[in-house]
């Protein structure tokens, strides 16, 4: 029996078969040996997760786009098939044409979440690509990952040949010509690797040293070879309208988490929370034009047949024409029963008026984002959101026929005290409040107002990458704390536990050492780290132990002004003194404002044209 | 009006679920810009029905699924644009517009004929000799499972036909067995039975396609579903 058809045997035995088989509508399967350059696109998590992801969708579409490349999907195999697959020996074959991973010419991983990383290193194993970028030989696949984690690559050095920062649009087609040169004139990898380097946007972490002092932290990051810039600027698509889009998705057979058009209105944020990397990430704001959004809305929606549309950015109630591009798109979509949905609503942001359109259509469960519980915390995250704001927006709300409430809030922020938390139960009951004001004849019955604290991760490019997390027995005495507070009357406390936050924060600001502790708890077995069921905590602290490196040291460990990041060689656009001033501003409780009403100087204005709010306005 | 359409579940997605197919179905109805009726309501839902629902890991040559249509359509406008609009696993392969007082498909099932693949040539050379052995039985007795309870029960009266034949160095059972809403044999129940008279202890691997679905005619003769 060949491969394929112990892999057919294989899914009769699966609890999930349909995952794992593809052949879904708007796939694309090329002919391979017309097509020159192989490119495998992984995903370091289950079908589910990775086919609800939006990244994936525009870099599938435009890798099969060029005549010359062609992309083929892999995703983590759950464990009930990874046993099997070992068994048969089985390697992890593309969803398309089912090639084993070793067969591509450049395999893609996108780095979405630290909890990600050791299904990297399993799904490489599985398909059969050494791990570690010096063990490999001119016959394997180049490796190469982007997305946000790839803003601090070094837990991921070892393993990966290159790293794609910022935008991925313009720099995957690059990126892919110079691996489509590297096979029709014969480069060798570290030839290859050096031409790669000298792409705007790719860092090649081979080709850098990294010292260190007698303490563990950095003393110096250095590039090893001419064609290695000591400093590695992130790519911008500075105008979306122009950039690729994908017209038609694939549409899964079974029901994935984001299972809809994603309809993505703009990049970028201008609001500044502190607490938040993508917010400095995806810098600077650019939005889609209404006209290149219905355009897309509707040959999306021709192509897929998908019932609804979710407008996505990371900031949707601040897109400037949204009540426009709403009442657009709701004309255009109600004859063809199409129902449009705004997920990341920002509470000062709805105007009432698209709240009363989106209930035309379905009552959702509303979800608002106050993330703490305090003004004075508020303030020091800069989340520039009132009570009143929030109070608001529910009134609306539960008047309109909304019965469910969804909050979310985080614990550990820095300066945070015992009160900040009882203001997350005080903001609770003041929702609870809210609905039983409304007569009961005008409102929805069965008030559901569902209490999601997570634990806060500092993470590299905002303000608190200088800030310690709270240990985890802290976090324990924190939630019990909460768990007391919250015991109200319809309210549900959702709480998480602090071990997966703990290990991600010493991931998110981890430096090279901690890509032997991930070898190491992959060799014990840790996989799916995402995942409850195979979480292993006690694995990942023993390999800390082998490895001889302190998790505290990364996660807990309150940084002083001048330590060298692991990831200051990346330039995000963002300036470090910006950052520490935002720190500074942050520790009195001092917020910034919005950079659509002014220009803050975060570092971007030095990129002539990027950002179309640089110096506007009184610094 | 309503358009009878009957399509392939292909192998590569034989594991979806019947809902799925029914999603997928309802979105390639989406896809085709046909004009599909609706149902009124908050969560308007296109109007279908499937004759019978497939499990999951079969097959199916010639399933059949019942859509009301919004306007009148030519039953080779609707193959056409559903075949534009559907992924190749899951073509149609004719359509036969009905008025809305044809009655429904669902109600009408009699039996399903099956084709069983095997896939180890020695158990299905087994197989293949114990079907005459166990055909001449008075009674066949099998395993009916249901969510709540297993019952023993007697297969014989359920089986129209059986027969064996080898295509490819595989062997093949070709079996027409009872499907109705009141009583019906899986192709599992058949096999367990069949396995047992030729003393097979292990799981028999197979590989299940429906080939098509019967009704019944005035004078009980099967009939195919789609042309009734």
């Amino acid at each position: 029996m060949d491969y394929c058809e112990k892999f057919e045997m294989a899914l009769e035995k699966v609890q999930k078969a349909p995952r794992y088989t593809g052949g879904e509508m708007n796939t694309t399967v090329k002919e391979w040996d017309e097509t020159p350059l192989h490119f495998g696109f992984c995903f370091p998590d289950t079908y589910e997760v990775g086919m609800s992801h939006l990244g994936l969708k525009i870099l599938y579409g435009l890798i099969n786009r060029e005549s010359w490349s062609l992309c083929e999907r892999f995703f983590m195999p759950w464990t009930d098939m990874i046993e099997l697959m070992q068994k048969d020996e089985i390697p992890l074959l593309s969803m398309e044409s089912r090639r084993p991973l070793n067969e591509f010419d450049v395999i893609g991983f996108t780095l979405q979440y630290e909890m990600s990383y050791s299904n990297i290193l399993a799904m490489m194993e599985m398909g059969g690509v050494p791990l570690d970028g010096t063990e490999r030989g001119e016959q394997d696949p180049i490796v190469v990952a982007g997305g946000p984690c790839a803003f601090n690559p070094e837990p991921l050095a070892p393993f990966i040949d290159a790293f794609m920062i910022g935008d991925g649009e313009d720099v995957m087609t690059e990126l892919n010509r110079v691996i489509l040169q590297r096979k029709t004139d014969g480069w060798n990898r570290e030839r290859c690797l050096r031409e790669l380097a000298k792409l705007e946007g790719v860092y090649v972490p081979s080709l850098y040293d990294v010292t260190y002092e007698e303490d563990g932290r950095i003393h110096a990051v250095k590039p090893n070879c001419p064609e290695a810039p000591a400093n590695v600027k992130k790519r911008v698509v500075v105008d979306l309208n122009n950039t690729y889009y994908p017209e038609e998705i694939p549409v899964p057979y079974t029901e994935v988490i984001f299972d809809r058009i994603m309809l993505e209105i703009m990049r970028g944020c201008t609001r500044g929370c502190r607490f938040c990397q993508a917010g400095m990430l995806y810098r600077p704001v650019r939005e889609r034009s209404l006209e290149r959004l219905t355009d897309l809305a509707e040959k999306l929606q021709e192509a897929t047949g998908y019932e609804e549309i979710s407008l996505s950015s990371l900031s949707s109630g601040d897109y400037s024409c949204l009540p426009e591009l709403i009442r657009t798109l709701m004309r255009n979509m109600k004859e063809k029963r199409v129902s449009i949905s705004l997920p990341s609503l920002r509470i000062d942001s709805v105007l009432k008026e698209s709240l009363e359109e989106t209930q035309q259509v379905r009552k959702t469960s509303l979800t608002f984002a106050p993330e703490a519980g305090t003004q004075r915390m508020r303030d020091v995250i800069n989340k520039g959101v009132t009570e009143e704001d929030l109070l608001e927006k529910v009134r609306d709300a539960f008047s309109g026929g909304w019965n469910s409430v969804k909050l979310y809030f985080m614990d550990g922020l820095p300066t945070e005290t015992e009160a900040d938390l009882d203001g997350i139960a005080d903001l609770a009951r003041k929702v609870v409040g809210e609905y039983f004001a409304v007569p009961k004849d005008q409102r929805a019955r069965g008030l559901r107002v569902t209490v999601s604290v997570s634990i806060f991760v500092p993470k590299p490019f905002t303000p608190f990458q200088w800030a310690g997390q709270d240990t985890i027995e802290t976090v324990f005495a924190k939630t019990e704390h909460l768990k007391k507070v919250l015991n109200i009357k319809g309210v549900t406390f959702n709480w998480h536990e602090p071990y997966v936050s703990f290990l991600e924060a010493c991931f998110a600001r981890g430096d090279r050492r901690m890509g032997k502790v991930l070898r190491k708890a992959y060799e014990k077995g840790c996989i799916l780290d995402g995942w409850n069921e195979t979480f292993r905590f006690d694995k990942w602290m023993e390999a800390f132990k082998e490895c001889g490196l302190d998790p505290a040291f990364y996660a807990n460990r309150e940084r002083e002004e001048d330590e060298i990041f692991p990831w200051d060689h990346i330039d995000s656009g963002i300036s470090k003194p910006f950052l520490w001033r935002e720190r500074e501003k942050a520790m009195r409780a001092e917020t910034t404002r919005d950079c659509r009403k002014g220009c803050n100087g975060c570092g971007l204005q030095k990129w002539k044209g990027v950002c179309g709010y640089a110096n506007a306005g009184s610094v | 009006m309503r358009m009878l359409a009957v399509f392939e579940k292909g192998e590569r997605i034989r594991h979806i679920g019947h809902l799925d197919i029914q999603r997928s179905v309802q979105r390639g109805l989406r896809r085709s810009g046909l004009p599909v009726a609706y149902s009124q309501g908050f969560n308007p839902h296109i109007l279908i029905t499937f004759a019978s629902a497939l499990s999951t890991g079969a097959c199916g040559k010639r399933e059949i699924m019942d859509v009301t249509m919004a306007e009148e359509v030519e039953a080779e406008t609707f193959v056409e644009k559903m075949n534009l609009a559907m992924p190749p696993e899951m073509q149609i392969r004719e359509a036969r517009a009905v008025d809305n007082k044809h009655p429904s498909l669902m109600g009408m099932v009699a039996a399903a004929e099956y084709d069983l693949m095997i896939r180890d040539e020695t158990q299905g050379e087994k197989l293949a000799e114990a079907v005459g052995k166990m055909m001449e039985r008075d009674e066949i007795m099998a395993i009916r499972k249901t969510k709540t309870k297993m019952a023993e029960c007697d297969i014989k009266p359920l089986i129209y036909s059986l027969h064996a034949e080898k295509i490819d160095k595989r062997w093949h059972l070709n079996a027409i067995l009872t499907l109705t809403e009141r009583e019906s044999c899986k192709p599992k129940m058949l096999m367990e039975a069949l396995a047992r008279e030729a003393g097979i202890e292990e799981e028999v691997r197979m590989l299940v396609t429906r080939e098509r679905l019967y009704g019944t005619l005035d004078d009980g003769t099967l009939a195919a579903l789609e042309r009734l």
